[in-house]
Parts: C-alpha cells; structure tokens; sequence
C-alpha cells in the first residue's frame, strides 16, 4: 500500500504546508476496494457501487491513529491576508486539543493546501484532502464562490465542512449542504443591523458598490431589499470586477451621482484600494459609507483616516467582556511577532468554529460525519464561551451560526495603538436573522449523505 | 450638453489612468523590445520597487540609531526625493545581477527565460513576505501632492496629476535617451542586428545587462509612483505584469510610441466602462486587445514581419 502511496505522480499543488503525514492511505484503500467490487460485479457477485455508507467505512479508531483536518485556506489571491489569520484560529484550537490530549485520545493532525482565493482550486484541493488525505474535516473559507466549491466535494464524500468566514447569503441559502455549517454572519444579517440607522441617520439616497461575484452581488440584494423596505431609494448601483485596483471612474462617478449613503459590499484587497483612493479624494467626509462587514486583516495597518463609515463585524479584540483579554494574549503568546498583533474577527471565527467542531467530536464518542453533523446541528453556545455580548446557535435548518452583530466605526480616541474600531452597537442575533435563508436552503437528508467514520 | 459635461472628468480620467498604465509598461517594453526576453518578474520588480520605497522613507533599521533619527528629521518631501531616485537605482542593480543569471539561456528555446524569470518573480515575491510581512502598507506622501482639489463641483486627487505628469516625463525622458542620444542608438542597432552591433566592437553583453537594468529600474519607478494609488502588498506586482503584457503587444512590440498609446487606449477604455458600465471595466481591457489583435496581429505599431511583406 505504501509503495502504491509513494508512487503517486498526480497533481502537485505548489505552497502546500503538510504538517503531518496520515499514517494510512485511504486512496488506496478506496482503490483497492473499487478494483475488488468491479471485479466482483463483472462476475455478477456484487453491484459495481453500493451506498458509501459500507464501502467508506473504516474501523481504524483502536489504532488511535491521528485525526486529520484539512485547513482549506487561501494562502494567495484576493483573500490571502484572511485566510491566513482563520489559519492562525483553527491552528490554536487544534493546539489546544492536542495540548489536553486530542480528541477521543487521537492526535489532531493539520494539512493545509492554499485554495488561492479560486473556486476550481477549492473544488481541487478537496478532493485532494479528501480522498488522498484522508482528513476527516475541512476547514476554511472566505471567498463564497471557493466555498461553495468545496461544499460541493465535502457533500459528495459525506465530510464535515467549515465554512468558517465567507459571509455570502447563499451559503447557507440555496448553496447549503448538510455537510456544511457557515460561522460567520452574512450580508443579510450585516445589512439588518445597520441599513435602517443609516437611512434615518444619512439620507434615503443610497448607491451601491458591489464585488461582482457571488458575496457582492447577494449582500448588495438583501441591502437593495432593506433600504427599499424603509423608504429608501438605489440611485445606481455599481458592480466592480474582482482585482479591481484602481477606483478613480467610480469614485467620478459617485461625486456625479451625490448619493447621501455609499453602500459597499468590496472585500479584500479591492476594499483596501479603495479606501486608499476614497481618503486621497477626501471623500469620506462628502457622503456617508457603509462597509457590510469589515474583516480586520482588510484595515489592519491601513492607517487612522482610511478607516471610515460604518460597518459590520462579529467580534473585536477589545470588547469590555470576561475572557477577550485572556483570549487576546494566548494569541500574542502563540504568535509572537505576527504583522497582525491583535487577533480579529476572521481569527475568532476560525477558532470558535474549529473548537465547537472538536467539542462535538468529543462529545459525539465517534468521528461519524451523521454523529458529529447531528452535534453540531442546533447547538448552543453561550455568550460567555463564544466572547460575544448574545447567546449564538448553530441554525438547525441553514447550518449558519447565528451570533451577535456588531456594529462599528473608527475609534477617534484609540486607548492603544491597535484599539482601530470604536463598537458603537450590538445587535441581538434574533433580530437580524436572515429570513430568506430558511425557505431557500434546502438540507440533504441524512440518508443521501454519504457516512463514514475515520 | 449634460452628458458632454459629465463625460469631460471621465476622459480626462482616461488619460490619466492610461499615463499610469504606459509607465507600467515601459520596462517590459524595453525589455521585450531590444532582449527579446519575456520578463515575469517585471511585477515582482514593480513591487520590490514599493517596498524599496518604503524603507527609504521612513527606514526602520534597528542599527545606527542616531543615523536614522538624523534622516527621518529631514523634511518628507526630501525623503520621498530620495526614495523616487534611490529605489530604481537599488532594483536596477538587483535586475542586472538577475540578467547576469539569465544569460545562460540567451540562444536557447524562450522557455528557459521564461522559467527563470517566472521562478524569480516568486522568489522575490515571497523575500518580500519575509522582509516585511504580507500586511498592507502604505506610502506617506509629502503635503504638496497628497489631498484632493476642487475642479467645478468636482474632487480631484493632487496625487494622480503628480503621477500623470511624471509618467508624461518618464515617456519623454526614455523618448529623448532612445532617440538622441548615441546610447539609444546602440541599444536600438542591438535590437535589431546583434551582430553587426558586435562585430563593431560594441560589448553585446554589457549592453543587455545595461538594457535589463534600465527597464527594471522603470518598473520599479512605476512601482513607487503606483503605491499611493494600489497600496502595497507583496502580490500587487500581479496587477502590473498583466496589463503591461497586454499593452506592449496591442501597441507593437519594441515601440515605445506604440506602448504610451496603447497604454492611453486601456486607461481610456478602462476608464469610460467603469463610469458608464462597470461591470465591463476590467474585461473592458481584454476586449480592445481582441479586437485590436484579430485585424492587426502585431499590434498597432509593430513591424511587419518577413510573411506579411
């Protein structure tokens, strides 16, 4: 079997990080077992595939052979700055776990592939971990059209997958799969906790900015439904390209259109050009902007005045709560010298949605997929646990993690040098919900999901 | 008459964005022009640019404290100076020692140059990630050139005429160094008869090495003017190599006038999508190339070849 692993010449991924080799090779395992059964079905002793739920078992566990996850982050491309801090998150947590002895007395071994911010690389990636990998969870994701990729791959082999901080509507839409569990709030829920002050706040003319791929153009619809909803009007909305670097024709255009609010739904390094441009033209201070969700490794060094309006985030480093600051200083202890010296949201989904995975691993006795899935399926997490200001729970019909929103703007008067953002409020997670999301998703059922146990 | 008035900042938006993107592709043009060397890390050295920039405005050293405290005092504007003349220089020196590794591919299958400069570009890219980290970062500017001004009711960036100008004095700069001066002509004779321009004594090798320099340190001037606009990150060299790959083939390659009108051409396209149908502006670009490319397929200024005479 080794010797079948060893001279493997399929693809090579380039920035592969394999922080532990798995012991045994389920590939050639699968391989095996499917030459026996077409074998066998040629004879006509047995069908050439039966339900996954008996060829992908295994009974390995009395071996305590280590647990393998598959951290699906992107290393490069629009999102790599993210990706690499909900790295740093799931890291810690593992760390954690294998600090008190794993999980069900395995190991917690990582891999980690970049998936390049590409959905084909995601889909790629996947089957890799997967199938040749033998992990046992896949972690990771912040662009929705790379998640949505790799939701497709888990699905198809049955594996839990985290989609720890792509925020699209459709994620836990109509692009949810049993398989998947989403961790961070979507555009949706961003847009209700802050479309409504803003209109009586700013004005009822409203432009909308948006990334156009999947996460822009569904978050920039829920925030076209509120605005619309409360009496407010889209004067223009106007899509920008994913790479977009420079700004200059839109930001003419804006100061065409005089819309009272600039909504925008930009993210990664697009959002930081254009912040970079909007300051250069000081046009922070002509119109009010509205960012959906800020993800902190997209301001983070980006200087005092490139961060302004308003916007939307999960969590920040120096909530006044029981635990940040402890929480806070495990991270500098783990990451010493990181660019980013205070974790921030993307980290802090990364790792509450690794550590609430391994808790139900834990607590399920078994690494059954149906097991852990059903654990994690309307779980409560407390406020005190999660380090927010409201209870959180895993959705039971859309698999979305519903949690405290915050809404925030620049901290004029910072108490220390990273203190970036001034939280100006908290939104309870039942009153921002994202309503359409319960008629749109529909679950697999657990019988079409493949099972397995590693 | 509205539409005429609004259209005005969007064409002068044009041709400012299309000054930027004509110095993006410069080097690559005189790289690709007179080597005939496709050169991947031309990004990469556009980056490297940035982050050289960076350090000599405002230098973090950890040795000679007094040194630096002694350089940081000077006033912003003498430090950006330094930086604008400086980071070019130390580029060039570093692209020339790369044209020295490149040499034992000259008179192979391009391939090979194409390989080594691809494995350079991430090379640098990723030294890059180590000397400064993969966050953002960005380059203070002096008072006269950052900021905005009014133009009507309009807001204009100081900044993105500072650049438009310097880009035009950069074109004209290379125009005059290529056009009148006896080195031009060197470089141009080496282009186009290697030969000749060897059999008359003229050292063919220190020319290239020359030539390599001189386009590297143009990506790096474009990457330090371009800072302030895209923000620094170690893969921002990935937004350059492209269109200035695209530029240089629309306008002819081994034409300088070819470059800066095709450059003009993207910025304008570019530009007038982005106001009127933003959706289209990045694939604004590939369009004018396809369109350009299928009814001329050397470009707007490149010479015919023997097959089409």
């Amino acid at each position: 079997m080794s010797d079948i692993n060893n001279n493997d010449t399929g693809p090579q991924f380039p920035a592969n990080e394999k922080l532990d080799a798995a012991a045994t090779s389920r590939r050639a395992l699968l391989k095996h077992s499917s030459l026996a059964l077409v074998g066998a079905g040629l004879y006509g002793a047995a069908p050439f595939m039966g339900p996954w739920k008996h060829n992908h078992a295994w009974a390995q566990t009395g071996q305590k052979k280590p647990l393998t996850v598959g951290l699906t982050m992107d290393a490069s491309g629009l999102y790599a700055a993210s990706g690499a801090e909900e790295r740093l998150g799931a890291m810690m947590a593992i760390k954690e776990f294998n600090d008190k002895g794993g999980v069900l007395g395995r190991r917690i071994e990582a891999i980690h592939i970049d998936t390049e911010t590409t959905p084909a690389t995601g889909s790629r990636v996947a089957e890799r971990m997967i199938t040749r990998n033998e992990a046992s969870f896949l972690i990771g994701a912040v662009h929705s059209g790379v998640s949505n990729a790799i939701s497709q791959v888990a699905q198809k082999y049955g594996t839990v997958f985290l989609n720890t901080n792509s925020s699209s509507p459709t994620e836990a839409g109509k692009d949810c799969h049993r398989t998947k569990f989403v961790w961070d709030g979507n555009g949706t829920n961003f847009s209700n906790a802050i479309v409504k002050n803003a209109i009586k706040a700013s004005g009822k003319n409203w432009v909308l900015l948006t990334n156009d791929y999947v996460w822009g153009h569904t978050t920039s619809k829920a925030t076209r439904a509120i605005v619309e909803a409360n009496g407010g009007k889209i004067v223009e909305e106007l899509l920008v390209p994913q790479n977009t670097r420079d700004f200059s024709s839109y930001l003419l255009k804006l100061q065409q259109l005089k819309p009272n609010v600039v909504a925008t739904a930009v993210g990664g390094d697009d959002i930081k050009a254009l912040r970079q441009q909007v300051v250069q033209l000081k046009m922070n201070q002509s119109m009010a902007w509205i960012n959906n969700q800020q993800d902190w490794p997209d301001v983070y060094g980006l200087g005092p005045e490139a961060i302004f309006g308003v916007f939307g985030t999960t969590w920040y480093w120096r909530l006044g709560l029981p635990g940040v600051k402890e929480f806070v200083a495990a991270y500098q202890k783990q990451f010493p010298g990181m660019a980013i010296r205070v974790p921030g949201n993307v980290y802090h989904n990364g790792y509450m949605a690794t550590r609430e995975l391994l808790r139900c691993v834990e607590e399920a006795g078994t690494t059954n997929n149906i097991a852990v899935i059903k654990k994690l399926e309307g779980r409560k997490m407390s406020a005190a646990d999660r380090l927010q200001h409201y209870d959180a729970w895993m959705d039971p019909v859309t698999h979305q993690c519903q949690q405290t929103i915050y809404m925030a703007t620049y901290n004029d008067q910072p108490a220390e040098k990273d203190d970036i953002f001034k939280i100006l409020t908290q939104a309870d997670p039942k009153d921002v919900m994202d309503k359409d999301a319960t008629g749109a998703c529909k679950l697999e059922s657990y019988d079409a999901t493949p099972s397995y146990e590693v | 008459m509205d539409f005429l008035l609004q259209l005005i900042p969007h064409l002068v938006n044009g041709v400012s964005l299309g000054l930027l993107f004509a110095l993006i592709a410069l080097g690559f043009m005189l790289i690709v022009g007179v080597m005939e060397t496709i050169n991947l890390a031309h990004g990469s050295l556009f980056a490297l640019g940035m982050y050289f920039a960076l350090f000599l405005i405002a230098p973090q050293l950890g040795v000679f404290p007094n040194l630096q405290a002694w350089y940081m005092s000077l006033p912003l504007g003498t430090r950006y100076l330094v930086a604008l003349i400086l980071a070019p220089i130390l580029v060039g020196i570093f692209g020339m020692l790369l044209e020295l590794c490149m040499r034992r591919t000259y008179g192979r299958d391009p391939l090979y140059g194409l390989l080594l400069t691809f494995g350079a570009a991430l090379v640098i890219e990723e030294v890059i990630r180590l000397v400064w980290g993969s966050s953002e970062k960005q380059l203070m500017l002096p008072e006269v050139i950052s900021g905005a001004f009014l133009m009507g009711d309009l807001v204009y960036s100081k900044y993105r005429f500072f650049a438009s100008g310097f880009a035009i004095l950069m074109i004209v700069l290379l125009w005059v160094f290529l056009q009148k001066t006896p080195y031009g002509a060197i470089i141009k004779a080496g282009a186009h008869e290697s030969e000749m321009v060897r059999a008359l004594g003229i050292n063919l090798s220190r020319l290239r090495l020359f030539v390599f320099g001189l386009g590297v340190a143009l990506a790096a001037i474009a990457g330090v003017v371009m800072a302030p606009i895209w923000g620094i990150r170690p893969h921002v060299g990935v937004d350059a190599v492209v269109p200035a790959f695209l530029i240089i083939v629309l306008g002819g390659v081994g034409s300088l006038w070819g470059a800066v009108i095709a450059g003009l051409m993207v910025g304008m396209v570019v530009g007038l999508t982005g106001s009127y149908a933003s959706e289209w502006s990045l694939m604004s670009m590939y369009l004018l190339f396809i369109a350009v490319v299928t009814f001329r397929s050397r470009g707007l200024f490149g010479k015919k070849s023997v097959l089409d005479q």
